[in-house]
């Protein structure tokens, strides 16, 4: 089976991979990886080359909910069944596993709009990829609680493409321009440690309220919680989705795809990690255990 | 076969002489310098890797070749294959456009926007976004062009506005392309349809690049953009509209790359932050993978569609082969690095290396000269008959090769600087320019209508009528499928005679070289030259005889059915005829001559003048037997070093149809008329022409016709 992740060179894809191949290798899966880099067109091609290779099972990470899919329409007309982890396309194909995203959005904003009671009540949005699932709907989730809350004012919602440097750029800007901002609402610590860092230089460690989300790994998560950078950081632990794929996978392998039109979506649990629980062992998994 | 060959004393070929005269024969040693020449060979080089390429990957990676992966490759290679044509206009007028990737995104932005928010009909966003496109190009094209700003710099700095412009767009109508599909069938055909098996965008590049093929080669604008990335400076002075030339490849950079983008956008229909990003390195890499100069003036379609394959089957087998994604960027790097370092030298060293391969000598034997010493006792002992020549224009002209008189006995003679001189009668003292037209005038005849006919060494065979008016004759035969190099060319028309039916045979010395290396054709020794009919009655053009060493003299015989013709490397005088019984043989007249024969014209008691222009020495006529050693001297020693036949000093003799020599005119010691390359006889005087003089000669005969006129004697007098 084949596993086609937005990148293999960071923590998330990594450890998906990892835990793929520590279910599925010891049943005789033969599990290969394709590396886009971050590129998109470069991530389309890969999908489509492996189309025509026809492995038995595709895993898609997909970078806007767009690109790939007519790609994933055209795999299951083929029939090879696709699992989609993490970040959704338009198009359902037959397993979905990964986070909620507007439940998190309306997570990280509540712990936002509460630590801002008594402030400014300014807050900022860091957005991922403005096309990417996990950027889009968790931007749903977080005007879900915007309109319950219309005390609060979004001064600056910016896509900082999942690169920290630019989120370090964006949140720059926002300080000097609104030194009394209140909370920031990340969409991925992966990119958020940029902003966390703006916030650090700008001196304001703990009196900016900065919710993120990420994949929980021990270094991105916990470690960056234990020492402030990020005031909430919402886990999705990639462990427990790596999991969750191989059963759904193994379930689809025995089928053999033939799995009529039934489609499954498996939410993954979340857990919150603040500076109460960061500590805590089991809270993160580290990379270097897979 | 032209050979003669060597016996040695027991009339036996010498087997040595035997096996070099085999292989030199039966080896087409003179094809590969002859191929290296031609202009695809540049291609050539790109195509070898492409195969190379495809052919490795297809050995690593499974299915690589296969119909899908093909077709998907080709899908790819099409949208970025119009980006790379652009690309390599704008690189061929001289210039680099930076800013492809930009322009990409914001044309795949303009596409998605009119067909997933606005939700027009295909039919309408198409042109609009090639529009867009054009004006995003024009704006590089206005400053470029026509305000000359540098090229580097400009498409830079809208390289970064375009981004950011993308940016902004994005920002606000990305979830919304996200969001709405558009309805069309023909939409989705565009991206993902094919025809036979074979994409849309295949058939649509494939329409473009011929198109653009045309115009960069056949088209004037296509020369004139190839002719400003030469030499701005140049091509402003030949008139060229520079600034607006290299305005309007810009644009169609822009114009090309919306086409790319509308495929890009039908296929993919994403607008993410990243498109086009790096683009124009990947483009840059194509076109100078492909042999596409970064200095201009140099470049073609077929080059930018090699290098578009060869970097996307690199690009493709990287990512299939699983790699980490960074070493896309380390390979590619690394090739366009080396593909420029090759393509540079290639570029530069061409030259020389066609230059040392081109030359092929090859054998040639001719037995030991006849003595021309004093006291030989031949016809051809030396003596001093020339010595009291006398000398016309003196001085006044430059290289009288042939020399030829009218019926009103004035005197003709070509000069170097391609002019038709005439002395007037009967003291040939005044001189006047008869014609200007060019090149260098070598042999000349009448018609019965007193066309003064010439054959322009470098132009072809030209006429000039009585009231001096120059019209071409021919300049053309026809192509030999046998022959590498073009044939149909004229290269060196040399010498030529008009039969009483009309037909014009005249010789052209060689088909390997330009005029001016003629000897280097010496050298060779291969036999490159041809005899070629011009049919005055049907204006038709074509060859006679083939693979003679360097023809030169042509004089029609005694029977009006076949013609004389000397070689000047075979030392040789040969009879054709080309009509009657006999028609299509060929005899040998003189052979074994002890110097190098030039032109052949009639004498007034029935036989034939003719002229050596040089001397054989033993020296070139060991080394004719000895083809390697002369490959060698090509390749290693300097041009002027090089062995050459001696011109400095010759004759002229009398000899008959049966090949007996009559009679020899020497000037010993070369002091009067050192080198002659041809010779009239009229009324009773010998005028001697020499290519490399500044006169010509006039000497009295004695017994000979003093009512001697050439064209009244075979045509009659005029009226």
């Amino acid at each position: 089976m084949a596993f086609v992740p937005v990148a293999m060179g960071f923590d998330l894809a990594q450890g998906w991979f990892a835990g793929l191949k520590k279910e599925l290798e010891p049943l005789g899966v033969n599990v290969i990886s394709r590396d886009p880099n971050w590129s998109t067109s470069a991530g389309a091609q890969a999908v489509t080359s492996l189309i025509s290779e026809k492995p038995d099972l595709m895993v898609v990470h997909n970078p806007d909910v767009q690109t790939y899919a007519k790609l994933l329409r055209r795999a299951e007309k083929t029939g090879i069944p696709v699992v989609q982890i993490n970040m959704r396309s338009n198009y359902d194909s037959v397993m979905y596993v990964g986070a909620d995203w507007v439940d998190i959005g309306e997570l990280a904003t509540n712990a936002v709009v509460t630590a801002c009671q008594g402030k400014s009540n300014k807050i900022a949005i860091v957005q991922g990829a403005l096309s990417a699932a996990a950027s889009a709907y968790t931007l749903k989730g977080v005007e879900n609680v915007l309109a319950k809350n219309p005390a609060i004012k979004v001064v600056s919602s910016q896509a900082a493409d999942w690169d920290a440097a630019k989120a370090k750029g964006i949140t720059q800007t926002v300080l000097k321009q609104h030194p009394d901002l209140c909370g920031i609402v990340g969409f991925w610590d992966g990119m958020d440690i940029g902003t966390a860092a703006a916030i650090k230089e700008a001196g304001l460690t703990g009196k900016v309220f900065l919710a993120t989300s990420g994949g929980g790994e021990q270094k991105g998560a916990c470690d960056q919680v234990k020492s402030g950078g990020f005031d909430l950081n919402i886990s999705y632990d990639v462990p427990t989705q790596a999991s969750n794929m191989a059963s759904s996978i193994k379930w689809l392998l025995q089928n053999e795809g033939k799995t009529g039109t039934a489609k499954g979506s498996v939410y993954t649990t979340l857990i919150p990690i603040t500076k109460a629980n960061a500590s805590v062992p089991g809270t993160c998994w580290k990379l270097s255990q897979n | 076969m032209n050979e003669t060959i060597t016996k040695d004393a027991g009339n036996h070929e010498r087997l040595s002489d035997t096996l070099t005269r085999w292989r030199y024969t039966y080896w087409p040693d003179h094809a590969l310098g002859e191929i290296l020449s031609k202009r695809w060979m540049e291609t050539a080089i790109p195509v070898v890797v492409l195969l190379l390429v495809a052919f490795s990957l297809a050995q690593v990676i499974p299915n690589f070749l296969s119909a899908a992966s093909l077709s998907d490759t080709s899908r790819q290679a099409g949208e970025i294959g119009f980006i790379v044509l652009g690309m390599a206009l704008v690189m061929i007028v001289g210039g680099i456009d930076l800013s492809v990737g930009s322009m990409f995104a914001l044309t795949n932005f303009c596409a998605l926007f009119l067909m997933h928010v606005l939700k027009w009909p295909m039919m309408a966003a198409i042109p609009v976004t090639l529009v867009f496109g054009a004006a995003l190009g024009a704006v590089n094209g206005i400053l470029i062009g026509y305000f000359r700003l540098r090229a580097f710099l400009t498409t830079l700095i809208t390289l970064i506005i375009y981004r950011a412009t993308y940016e902004l767009l994005t920002a606000d109508y990305a979830t919304a392309i996200a969001g709405g599909m558009p309805d069309s069938e023909a939409w989705d055909f565009l991206g993902y349809g094919d025809w036979v098996g074979i994409p849309v965008v295949v058939y649509v590049y494939a329409a473009v690049a011929l198109l653009g093929h045309i115009l960069l080669t056949r088209l004037r604008p296509g020369w004139h953009i190839t002719a400003i990335g030469g030499s701005r400076r140049s091509a402003y002075n030949t008139g060229i509209a520079v600034r607006r030339t290299v305005a309007m490849c810009y644009v169609s950079s822009g114009l090309l790359t919306a086409v790319g983008g509308i495929f890009f956008a039908s296929r993919l229909a994403t607008a993410g932050g990243d498109i086009g990003v790096g683009l124009e390195v990947t483009v840059l890499t194509a076109a100078v993978l492909g042999g596409i100069s970064l200095g201009g003036g140099n470049g073609s379609v077929m080059k930018a569609l090699v290098g578009t394959l060869i970097v996307l089957l690199i690009i493709n087998g990287i990512t299939s082969m699983s790699l980490d994604g960074g070493y896309n960027r380390m390979v590619l790097g690394a090739i366009l690095l080396s593909a420029a370092a090759i393509d540079i030298r290639w570029l530069k060293n061409k030259h020389r290396i066609v230059s040392k391969v081109y030359v092929s000598p090859t054998y040639h034997s001719i037995p030991p000269a006849p003595s021309t010493a004093p006291d030989c006792g031949t016809a051809w002992a030396l003596n001093d008959r020339l010595r009291n020549v006398s000398a016309i224009g003196l001085g006044r002209i430059e290289g009288p090769e042939d020399v030829i008189l009218d019926r009103n006995d004035h005197l003709y003679a070509g000069s170097r600087h391609g002019d038709i001189i005439r002395f007037l009668a009967p003291d040939y003292e005044e001189m006047e320019v008869f014609a200007h037209i060019g090149g260098t005038p070598l042999g000349m005849a009448f018609d019965r209508e007193d066309n003064l006919y010439v054959c322009i060494g470098g132009m072809g065979l030209y006429k000039v009528t009585p009231e001096r008016k120059v019209e071409k004759v021919t300049d053309e035969t026809n192509r030999s499928f046998s022959s590498i190099n073009d044939d149909s060319r004229l290269r060196l028309a040399d010498d030529l005679d008009i039969t009483d039916g009309g037909l014009i045979f005249f010789s052209e010395a060689t088909v390997r070289f330009e005029m001016h290396e003629w000897a280097t054709d010496g050298l060779e020794a291969r036999g490159n030259g041809r005899i070629i009919c011009y049919d005055t009655n049907t204006g038709k053009t074509n060859t006679v005889i083939r693979n003679l060493k360097f023809p030169n003299g042509v004089c029609i015989a005694s029977d009006g059915q076949s013609f004389l013709f000397a070689e000047t490397w075979g030392c040789s005088v040969k009879r054709y005829w080309f009509e009657g019984p006999k028609k299509g043989t060929t005899e040998i007249v003189l052979e074994n001559l002890p110097g190098f024969p030039d032109n052949i014209n009639n004498s007034s008691d029935g036989n034939y003048w003719m002229s050596l222009v040089g001397m054989r020495c033993p020296a070139l006529d060991l080394a004719w037997k000895m083809p390697g050693f002369r490959s060698r001297m090509a390749k290693r020693v300097p041009r002027d070093e090089w062995l050459f036949p001696n011109i400095n000093t010759g004759c002229v003799l009398k000899f008959n149809e049966q090949g007996e020599v009559l009679e020899t005119l020497w000037d010993m010691g070369g002091e009067n008329h050192p080198m002659i390359t041809s010779m009239r006889e009229h009324r009773g005087y010998l005028f001697l022409g020499g290519i490399m003089n500044n006169r010509v000669g006039r000497i009295k005969l004695e017994n000979v016709d003093p009512n001697y006129v050439q064209y009244d004697k075979r045509w009659g007098k005029i009226k």
